[in-house]
């Protein structure tokens, strides 16, 4: 996914949206404000995960796209069930927990974190090679010795 | 509490204060160049920066604050305390733009960073070092006062007393080991913080046999009153967003998730790693280490739930007690582990905050400032402030409470609004100028302090979002707005290796 050339328009986007997050708090839309917040999540780690401004498709099908899947699904269904029992007792629970936080508990907080920390780890490569930092730190040396720095 | 539970625990704290004070001494060796001394500057593994960040992370608050503010008012705070994806989160976004600046030139602290970035712009150094210093020591006074007044009430001895004991000893191997020493023993209070944590989930779910039935009882006690104290229960309250307003449910979702890439004691942790491809290594340690004290915060609010609920004791006067009251009803083993729990985690975050505040005075300021002061100098004049900042924030802290409890609303949301624009933008957007962070940081330091005023005197923000956020909106759109008609910093005004960092 090629984002160079877009890394302005993405930025701009990211702006919008905590602007819009903040009036989603101010006039009480948290469902809305959450989702956009999963965007904005994605936006900034799409950024960070590309590499001279390509981001491969691999690590954003995996684990980027899951996780953001993971958290909007967590917000709508925690909102859902809520709506659903108000004070009462629901006639179901999940491990033990109210349906509304299982969602919390088990695709925001464990289904989050295995997600973005496993895919994380697992495509290292994607997200920063041997490769890359060996150029990396090549063409500081090349720049450095032309300038005839240390460092 | 009898005393033979209060000497115990006296004394497994005081072995958790000697370990660090020997590991602090040990690491002196280790700090031989300011690089080392104050920024352990790709020194260590991704473990002990992983255990390090989390502790750093975990404050004292976490672990008393938090399970009080669930008992009172519900789930919604456990998007705050369960959001351990966000240290992943934080390393994808920036972990190899700052570890790579460290490569780029000579980069000991934030403001280093700061420098190469923005071509030494010393406003903006200026102005984040003031940000960050309001908020390094807000927190700083918070953890004392926390664990001062917790072993003052255990031992029956002055709060005063009890701070120099146990924040005496850890300015003495702060100042002598720098970060060097904060890292390594933040990572062995982090250690202890865990261990605590599996210990009382383990607790929980012997004592209450699950979380199905403490909603069981959560459905049934209706209202649980003593004296004057009354608990009402059902069971909506352990939906997803209890009874708080849901916008701050939101507000506890965004802030620490995407703040965590802002706090200086991840931050700085990034460029702390030897090796930069071990930063996903960093992520997995940091997050299963939180998870385990995160999820420790919400089993003992539901535990002290269970318990109220049942009538085994009464509603609590203070929820800020739930934890206290928790281990009290488990006994001794409980106690032990909650008390080396908070104090390892008051500890942690005050090493972290205590280094930062002092490496600020002797090495950004100046060097922002254009005074120049050799690396040694630096070293030794750091030492100094250490002692100087660490005596005067426990005299404060144990005087001066409402002081400690205004300053105490600089926190989280402050050191983000300060280091979202320098850092996050900065980094990962090459046009972001020096003039548009330079503007978004004049306006994140007037709207801190103008919200705070506000705030003191009453004033209701819209939606009961917390203020912090419309601060670090502004400062986000007003560095990003100003960048489009400015060019400082960019362009050919930045530099080829820092573009290289930027495009990594």
């Amino acid at each position: 996914m090629k984002l160079k050339g877009k890394t302005t328009s993405m930025v701009i986007l990211s702006t919008v949206l905590w602007v819009v997050i903040t009036l989603c708090g101010w006039m009480g839309h948290h469902i809305v404000g959450m989702v956009l917040g999963v965007v904005l999540m994605l936006i900034h780690m799409m950024l960070g995960a590309s590499r001279n401004g390509e981001l491969d498709k691999k690590f954003f099908i995996y684990p980027l796209l899951p996780w953001a899947v993971l958290w909007t699904a967590s917000f709508i269904l925690s909102e859902y069930h809520s709506n659903l029992y108000g004070t009462a007792m629901p006639d179901f629970t999940i491990l033990g927990f109210h349906p509304s936080f299982a969602w919390t508990v088990l695709t925001y907080w464990i289904g989050g974190m295995l997600t973005l920390t496993a895919g994380f780890v697992l495509y290292k490569d994607l997200w920063l090679s041997e490769e890359d930092w060996d150029n990396f730190r090549n063409s500081l040396q090349e720049i450095n010795q032309k300038r005839g720095l240390a460092k | 509490m009898t005393n033979g539970a209060k000497i115990l625990i006296t004394l497994f704290s005081l072995g958790m204060i000697v370990i660090s004070f020997l590991i602090g001494w040990w690491a002196k060796k280790k700090a031989t160049t300011a690089e080392l001394y104050f920024g352990s500057t790709g020194l260590f593994g991704p473990f002990i920066v992983g255990f390090s960040s989390m502790a750093a992370v975990a404050s004292a608050f976490a672990i008393v604050g938090i399970p009080g503010i669930l008992y009172s008012s519900g789930n919604a705070m456990t998007y705050w305390m369960l959001s351990s994806a966000a240290f992943a989160m934080a390393y994808i976004i920036l972990g190899k733009k700052i570890r790579a600046m460290a490569e780029v030139g000579t980069v000991a602290s934030l403001g280093d960073i700061s420098d190469l970035r923005y071509n030494n712009n010393k406003w903006i150094k200026i102005l984040m070092s003031i940000i960050i210093f309001i908020g390094s020591i807000a927190y700083l006074a918070s953890q004392i006062k926390a664990g001062s007044e917790l072993f003052s009430h255990l031992l029956g001895l002055s709060p005063m007393i009890a701070g120099f004991v146990i924040f005496g000893i850890l300015i003495l191997y702060t100042a002598l080991s720098g970060e060097v020493g904060g890292v390594l023993t933040q990572a062995f209070q982090g250690f202890v913080m865990v261990i605590a944590g599996i210990i009382i989930i383990i607790a929980f779910f012997s004592m209450t046999g699950g979380f199905g039935e403490v909603l069981k009882v959560a459905a049934t006690a209706g209202t649980v009153a003593s004296g004057e104290i009354v608990k009402e229960f059902n069971a909506g309250f352990l939906d997803a967003w209890g009874i708080m307003p849901r916008s701050v449910a939101m507000t506890w979702m965004l802030i620490p998730i995407l703040g965590t890439v802002g706090q200086p004691q991840v931050l700085t942790r990034m460029y702390a790693l030897k090796d930069p491809k071990d930063m996903p290594k960093l992520g997995l340690y940091a997050s299963l280490s939180h998870m385990v004290v995160g999820f420790m915060a919400v089993v003992v609010a539901y535990g002290v739930l269970f318990l109220v609920g049942k009538g085994l004791i009464p509603p609590l006067a203070n929820p800020d007690t739930a934890i206290f009251a928790f281990a009290d009803y488990l006994g001794l083993y409980a106690q032990l582990f909650v008390y080396a729990a908070i104090l390892a985690a008051s500890m942690s975050t005050a090493s972290m905050f205590l280094t930062l505040s002092a490496n600020i005075i002797a090495r950004d300021l100046p060097s922002a400032l254009g005074i120049k002061i050799s690396p040694q100098k630096q070293i030794n004049a750091s030492r100094i402030f250490i002692f100087v900042i660490g005596i005067l924030s426990i005299i404060f802290s144990l005087t001066s409470g409402n002081m400690v409890a205004i300053l105490g609303s600089f926190g989280w949301g402050t050191l983000m609004s300060a280091t979202f624009p320098v850092f996050v933008i900065g980094l990962l957007w090459d046009r972001a100028t020096s003039e548009g962070v330079l503007s978004g940081l004049v306006v994140s330091l007037i709207l801190n302090i103008v919200s705070l005023i506000l705030d003191r005197s009453g004033f209701k923000w819209p939606g009961s979002v917390p203020w912090y956020v419309n601060v670090i909106t502004a400062s986000i759109l007003v560095t990003v707005v100003v960048s489009f008609f400015t060019k400082g910093a960019t362009g050919e005004d930045l530099d080829e290796k820092v573009k290289m960092v930027i495009d990594l």
